[in-house]
């Protein structure tokens, strides 16, 4: 997959949002934007590879953001992707510190007035905890609910990827699997705070 | 369990766009089932950022694959042939490898470095923008003290003007990531605030910074939008540039 094409700010919001090009954008966004991000990690004493996760999760932010219509136009996406990339990597270097890691943590300008986009990128944190608990449902489980819930694939579909007999035992199986999820993250006492809060409001 | 199944059923039908209005309504109206209803919305939420998050993965390693073989050798492309009388050939010969000279002696010699050099002018603090503030950074700044104007400058108190002038201090004193930074928080500021104090300023010098740091790819894309704008106060000297020769570093520097 080689990208010749060069977006526009908005040509690219296009492309993210369209399931056939998401591909190509996202590559297109590394291609045009990793090396100054990376760059700007490592000068505030991240190793390459902090940058290359950092501007990982910064991709998945960007692209959530569009994908909810959350994105507005008012900086380039250039900009937009080091704010959040700051954002990402500023806490990151916090929650460091609060371990004990000292080694070498630079004066990242707290009393810089950063962008603030946290309304927008929401807790990644919490984001972070989720994707682990859906990592360690163990494969079978995560298959099958990446294949219906994120791929958007049909009970018919499925059974042609996985090796089980019919859809309702792929249907049984994702039921299973679901509330099993839905099980881990209400045993997650912050989370389950949370949606305490929403539901009374 | 049951209730539970119907639940995930609905939610699956809410999210392929068959939602039953009635069910909806029984979920809004008890607390507990409203509960049950969020958390299946967060696991599915989270179902959804763990599979972005592997698409993006795997375009990552797609992406340093392609890095890698950009260093492959280019292919030559097939040319016309032509019958040439034996006099011709012999001009067209000369002409070749003195052409052929020219071109790999700039091939051999151009880089973004070189092109920084040939195009980096010093900013002077006109009086109107540095008679109204007589501070130490203005001072310090027409006294060509760079160390002084990046004393002077406070993170506390920034302004468009102190991060340019803190910048340019930064790129006399070749430390290009700090410029870098100063230039693209302006244009982050302006872009927040909606104005463009400095705004073309800090663009163009940003460009140049990336040329200083032998960034091409990073430098063009804004150079290109300079020239475009007629507007720009940086359009003129932007527009007697060499994209040939900008072009000619991009694509050494891709090898």
């Amino acid at each position: 997959m080689r990208v010749a094409v060069k977006y526009t700010d908005a040509e690219l919001i296009a492309a993210v949002k369209d399931e056939r090009t998401l591909n190509e954008a996202i590559l297109f966004i590394y291609q045009q934007y990793a090396a100054s991000t990376s760059s700007f990690i490592i000068h505030y004493g991240g190793s390459e590879q902090d940058a290359d996760d950092v501007f990982q999760e910064t991709v998945v932010s960007f692209i959530d953001v569009v994908k909810k219509d959350k994105y507005r136009m008012e900086a380039s996406i250039k900009t937009f992707l080091v704010s959040v990339a700051k954002n990402i990597w500023f806490n990151e270097l916090k929650k460091r510190e609060r371990s004990g890691h000292r080694e070498k943590i630079f004066e990242y300008g707290r009393d810089q007035k950063e962008q603030d986009i946290s309304h927008q990128i929401g807790d990644l944190e919490k984001k972070r905890q989720l994707r682990d608990l859906v990592n360690n449902l163990g494969e079978p489980c995560k298959k099958i609910l990446m294949l219906f819930y994120y791929e958007n694939l049909s009970m018919k579909e499925i059974v042609e990827h996985l090796p089980y007999e019919n859809e309702q035992v792929v249907r049984n199986k994702k039921y299973k699997c679901l509330q099993a999820l839905t099980g881990v993250i209400k045993n997650n006492p912050a989370i389950a705070q949370q949606i305490s809060e929403i539901v009374k409001s | 369990m049951e209730q539970q199944h119907a639940l995930i059923d609905h939610l699956d039908n809410t999210l392929r766009g068959g939602a039953s209005a009635e069910t909806q309504q029984m979920i809004d109206s008890d607390p507990e089932l409203n509960r049950e209803w969020q958390f299946l919305r967060l696991a599915v939420d989270a179902v959804q950022d763990a599979g972005l998050y592997e698409e993006v993965a795997t375009v990552k390693e797609q992406w340093k694959i392609q890095q890698v073989q950009q260093t492959a050798v280019i292919r030559p492309t097939g040319g016309i042939v032509r019958t040439l009388s034996r006099n011709m050939a012999k001009i067209a010969a000369i002409l070749v490898l003195v052409g052929g000279g020219a071109a790999f002696f700039k091939y051999a010699t151009i880089s973004s470095g070189s092109l920084y050099d040939k195009y980096y002018t010093s900013y002077s603090l006109n009086t109107s923008r540095g008679a109204s503030g007589e501070d130490a950074m203005d001072k310090a700044y027409q006294a060509k003290d760079w160390n002084a104007v990046i004393a002077a400058f406070s993170p506390a108190k920034r302004t468009n003007k102190s991060d340019f002038l803190a910048g340019m201090a930064d790129l006399e004193l070749k430390k290009y990531d700090d410029a870098i930074e100063h230039f693209e928080q302006i244009m982050a500021a302006n872009a927040q605030a909606n104005t463009d104090y400095f705004q073309d300023e800090a663009q163009y010098y940003l460009a140049i910074s990336w040329l200083a740091k032998d960034k091409v790819n990073e430098a063009l894309p804004i150079l290109e939008k300079i020239r475009a704008d007629k507007n720009h106060l940086y359009h003129d000297k932007v527009e007697k540039m060499s994209f040939l020769d900008l072009r000619l570093v991009q694509y050494k520097e891709s090898k």
